[in-house]
């Protein structure tokens, strides 16, 4: 029954020096990212929202903020298996959002979200449809930490 | 630091039958089997080397002396190793029989106590459930018009791309839980207070104890302690606790720290613009978040391992031991299930699952205060008295043991447990 110390000499790293610097480790990010930000932030909007359209969006912002998914998924089953077709279409979402780069995937990014539609439904980024961008650009968000590329 | 001024007093034991009945009914009637023989105050490593425990205990328990148990320090320097368990002569599980009294030490300086009964009655569980189920469920109802009440839009920003805000706002759940966490808080502090002075009396008057050092000077040796787990260490019996119990410990830190992340955004000037949540994979905040809930895993999986598995306990606990742990991996599993169905766009599952991860989490953090995881105040409010009173522990006994077995019988003593502590 042996009961010789497991950490041996590297007990304090491993039981006080290694957790504080684990714990710590995302404060010290973030106080690195307040110090020393590539750029303060910008005026540009997080979501590039488009111009006066007339007849607004398909449903209030706070419902398309919150329930979109939900919204296209039932627009979805009712064409896919009623036939239902040529009401709300991602197509039509294209016409006033014009930029997947700067309005869908602003949000996806930031929560790690990578939804499916994109990969059949044709609505390219800025780089697929040769658009350099808008009054805002492509430039990347600092503060928005992206779950990789989409 | 002797009884002896103590011994020519002499002291009319009134038992209480009720305990002398709960720990029966706990640890079974073997409880009582103790001879006084001291193999257990022996053999434990963390005993001080006068008035050494778990022997006196273990009689006063027999006893049914519940007044003096309640208070008493001692209890509390146990870490229910089971050294002296597993070689107690008579089986009467002095390790259980401590850990039992300290569930008792809890109802008894528990404020309101009536809370403290049901949680640490197992038939209560529907009801505890049922409690935070139906008050989330209320929230839910009054979530529109309170937030018209107080003038908040159902937006929370621009930024804020909150995917579960449109069932539960961040607002409304920082409250609630803000407010639980206040009333739980100031139980807390009301419970500590009474126990302090409990052992300052007990360690005074009872044990004739001086003071050596000061509170603050103890109460950094007792953190240090607790940081290092020192105490863990030299035990021998259950050893893994001494690689569980820093994974809960540093678990509960991180997860500890992300959540003071979250609810502080709002006032938090190093957040520029507005608060991203919830956080992608990869932000530095998200990954200690998963480390600590992995952490906490581990934790649990070792544990219920060695309980069910293992040979360290007489038995597989009680459900004393099991509520907490219970709690714990159900925290832990709940939050992991609601961050993996959230990635894959669960719909409503992950809006469930974040539902029952609230209802543990309330569990644990109103609860669980009550129970187990009171140790947390009280054992460190107890370290800090026997640092103050000096009552630390003594030789190491293992230590001693294979000296004296290398006299007798010729055995070359191995590297004692700590031997090279002072």
């Amino acid at each position: 029954m042996s009961t010789q110390d497991k950490f041996g000499r590297y007990k304090t790293f491993v039981l006080v020096a290694l957790p504080i610097v684990v714990i710590l480790a995302p404060l010290g990010y973030s106080l690195y990212e307040f110090v020393f930000a590539r750029e303060a932030p910008t005026d540009a909007p997080f979501l590039e929202y488009p111009a006066d359209v007339e007849g607004g969006c398909v449903r209030d912002t706070e419902y398309m903020r919150f329930h979109h998914w939900e919204l296209l998924r039932e627009v979805r089953d009712e064409s896919v298996r009623d036939g239902v077709r040529g009401g709300i279409t991602l197509s039509g979402c294209r016409d006033c959002h014009v930029s997947r780069d700067r309005f869908c995937n602003r949000c996806h990014e930031a929560v790690s979200l990578q939804p499916d539609c994109f990969g059949c439904h044709y609505y390219p980024s800025d780089a697929e449809s040769g658009d350099g961008g808008g009054a805002h650009g492509a430039e990347e968000v600092s503060t928005a930490w992206t779950g990789g590329t989409s | 630091m002797t009884e002896a001024g103590n011994t020519s007093r002499a002291v009319l034991v009134e038992p209480d039958l009720d305990f002398i009945r709960t720990l029966g009914s706990r640890i079974g009637p073997e409880f009582k089997k103790c001879m006084q023989c001291g193999t257990c105050a022996a053999t434990c490593s963390l005993s001080p080397e006068s008035a050494s425990f778990p022997r006196k205990e273990v009689i006063w328990s027999a006893w049914g002396w519940k007044d003096r148990l309640v208070r008493d320090p001692d209890i509390w320097l146990c870490y229910q190793c089971n050294d002296c368990s597993t070689r107690c002569p008579r089986g009467a599980h002095p390790g259980d029989i401590l850990a039992a009294v300290r569930q008792e030490s809890i109802i008894h300086f528990a404020r309101p106590r009536l809370l403290a009964r049901w949680v640490n009655d197992i038939r209560y569980v529907p009801l505890l459930l049922a409690i935070p189920t139906v008050l989330l469920l209320l929230l839910l109802r009054v979530r529109d018009p309170l937030a018209a009440a107080l003038g908040l839009g159902p937006g929370t920003g621009e930024r804020i791309v909150y995917a579960y805000s449109s069932h539960f706002p961040h607002w409304l759940l920082n409250g609630f839980f803000l407010a639980c966490a206040a009333l739980v808080l100031l139980g807390a502090v009301l419970s500590a207070r009474r126990f302090w002075r409990a052992l300052k009396t007990y360690l005074e008057q009872d044990m004739g104890a001086r003071k050596v050092q000061g509170v603050w000077p103890s109460l950094g040796a007792a953190l240090k302690n607790a940081v290092r787990h020192d105490n863990f260490a030299v035990c021998s019996t259950a050893h893994i606790r001494y690689v569980s119990h820093p994974f809960f410990f540093f678990g509960f830190f991180s997860l500890s720290a992300v959540t003071l992340w979250v609810i502080t955004s709002g006032i938090n000037p190093l957040i520029r613009g507005e608060f991203i949540y919830p956080f992608a994979f990869w932000s530095p905040w998200k990954i200690l978040a998963n480390l600590g809930g992995l952490a906490v895993v581990a934790g649990c999986v070792l544990t219920i391992r060695e309980r069910l598995f293992g040979t360290a306990y007489n038995t597989a606990g009680n459900y004393y031991d099991w509520a907490l742990l219970i709690t714990l991996i159900l925290v832990a599993l709940t939050g992991f299930l609601t961050e993996i169905w959230h990635y894959f766009r669960m719909e409503p599952h992950r809006h469930i699952a974040y539902f029952a991860h609230l209802v543990f989490v309330f569990a644990l953090i109103v609860y669980m205060p009550y129970a187990k995881f009171a140790h947390v105040v009280y054992r460190t409010t107890a370290l800090v008295l026997a640092e103050c009173y000096g009552r630390k522990r003594g030789t190491p006994p293992v230590a001693a043991d294979a000296a004296r077995r290398a006299l007798i019988i010729g055995e070359t003593p191995g590297t004692p447990p700590g031997g090279e502590r002072p």
